[in-house]
This record gives structure tokens, C-alpha cells and sequence, in this order.
């Protein structure tokens, strides 16, 4: 990769992304956990999980429990290959110097 | 972020990859125990009371509390959506090897007390989760020390009521525990 994803390429969305990374396939989190994860605030946590979603890396559920809004975001196959890609090229500039 | 990076950036970079996986991991195995954590410290709050009042029960009520902790945690474990099936197999195989271990211990021991047995098993628990808080996250660990100082406490120092013990410091000791680790 000569140039880095410009979708991960973003603290907040990396900080996203790395958190979500480590659950195992098909789990999901709470955007209010993710919130405290990755120190973001609602404004900025939505926008950046929005951003992910349109690129297909993240899928984002919105339900319901008892009565309250619940949302809940997972890695897609798709970002974790991304991400997989990410990591490959830090540790190819690493490697290189 | 610049889109090139310097070698020193990409390592710090990745250093923050590395933090942020680790925190999510964390505060996802805390979660996952949670729920099993709650349910233990129900088992022992029922078992160590119901062993109080019937003491002649003993086996029996263990025996139908156990088998139900475990089909229910069992469940538990199959909850999450993606939990895979392997590892709620592995954990009942994990507890049928304790329970193994248990019944050899007691076996080369015979004969033990009724408080001997209700010490033993939460000591090995307690050993069990602090080792394990070593990886796992501290929480464990502390949760870990505290069953074997509380255990041992009772143990030597409340022998009538060591059952009740149990049943309400180390059983509510489990529940709180268990909400303790969903605040992560």
C-alpha cells in the first residue's frame, strides 16, 4: 500500500476500528460503550461511525430495549481486511527504516 | 494525520492501535463475565443458605445447582450473537474437569467437613480468578483474592455461621462483583 486508507487514516476512526477489531467475528458493541472506549464525544463519535458505515467497515444495528434506543456497531469482513491492510502498512514503514 | 508517515509516526500509530485493542478487550472480557459472575454468586447465595437450613441435602442441592449453573451458563455463553459454539462446549468441558478435579481431591482427602467442602471449592475458584486476572484485567484479580481472604476469614473466625457466610459475604460478594465488571 503506497498510501494509507484514508478511511482508517483518522485517529478517532483508527481508535474505532482497533476497538471494535479485537471482538470476535459477529459481535457487537454499544455506541455508549465505544463512546467511553475511544474518548469521543456523541457528535463526533456518530459522524465518524457514519463515515466507516458508508464505507461498508462497520455495520451499525439500532434497536430497542425496554423502550430505550439502543445502538450497537460491529466490524464488517470488509474493515477488518481494511484494517489488516492498515496495520501491514505501518509495519511496512517501520520495517523500511 | 498526514498521509505519509515517518517510521517514528507509524510506531506511534501503531502504539495507540495496540492501547485502543487493548482497552476494548479488556472491557469486552469484563463484560462476558459479568452475567456468569452474577449467576455463580446466585448459585453459592442459594446453595450455601439452602445448606444451612438442610444440611443433610447437602449433595443434593448441590448437585441440582451446579447442573443448573452450568446448563444456564452454558446458555449465557451462547447468547451473544456470535459467540461461537466451541467455546460454550469448552467452557462446560472446563467445568466438567473441575468437577473431576473437585471429586479426586475429595476422594484422596475423605474424610472432609461439611465446611472443609464449602471452603475448598470457593479457595479454588478464588485461585482460579486471580491467576487468571494476571491476563484478564485486574478486576479479576481482585475479585480472585477477595473469595480466598473472605473464605478463609469465615473459615477460622465464624465457624457456626460459616455456611450463612458464604451464602451472603461470598455469594453477594459474586453478584457485586459481577455489576462491578459491567461498569467497565
Amino acid at each position: 500500500m503506497e498510501q494509507p486508507d484514508p478511511i482508517i487514516h483518522q485517529p478517532v476512526r483508527l481508535k474505532i476500528v482497533s476497538a471494535l477489531k479485537v471482538l470476535p467475528e459477529g459481535e457487537h458493541i454499544e455506541f455508549v460503550r465505544l463512546k467511553d472506549l475511544v474518548s469521543a464525544t456523541e457528535g463526533n463519535l456518530g459522524a465518524h461511525i457514519a463515515t466507516l458505515e458508508e464505507a461498508g467497515y462497520v455495520a451499525v444495528e439500532k434497536d430497542f430495549v425496554a423502550k430505550r434506543p439502543r445502538t450497537r456497531i460491529a466490524l464488517t469482513k470488509q474493515g477488518r481486511r481494511a484494517f489488516a491492510d492498515y496495520i501491514a502498512y505501518l509495519r511496512d514503514i517501520i520495517d523500511a527504516a | 494525520m498526514a498521509m505519509s508517515l515517518s517510521s517514528k509516526e507509524a510506531a506511534e500509530t501503531l502504539s495507540d492501535v495496540e492501547h485502543a485493542s487493548r482497552r476494548s478487550a479488556l472491557a469486552f472480557g469484563y463484560r462476558k463475565a459479568s452475567p456468569h459472575l452474577i449467576l455463580w454468586g446466585l448459585v453459592w447465595l442459594i446453595g450455601y443458605s439452602a445448606t444451612d437450613l438442610r444440611p443433610a441435602h447437602a449433595g443434593l442441592i448441590w448437585l441440582v445447582l451446579v447442573v443448573t449453573g452450568c446448563a444456564i451458563g452454558f446458555l449465557l455463553g451462547r447468547g451473544g450473537s456470535g459467540a461461537p459454539a466451541k467455546d460454550s462446549w469448552r467452557v462446560l468441558g472446563i467445568a466438567a474437569i473441575l468437577c473431576l478435579f473437585v471429586g479426586a481431591t475429595f476422594t484422596i482427602l475423605w474424610p472432609v467437613s461439611g465446611s472443609q467442602t464449602g471452603a475448598f471449592i470457593p479457595l479454588l475458584f478464588g485461585t482460579i480468578y486471580a491467576g487468571v486476572g494476571l491476563w484478564l484485567g485486574t478486576r479479576f484479580l481482585i475479585t480472585g483474592v477477595a473469595i480466598v481472604v473472605l473464605t478463609l476469614g469465615g473459615y477460622f473466625y465464624l465457624h457456626e455461621h460459616f455456611l450463612l457466610w458464604q451464602a451472603f459475604v461470598g455469594g453477594g460478594g459474586l453478584i457485586l462483583a459481577g455489576i462491578w465488571f459491567r461498569t467497565v
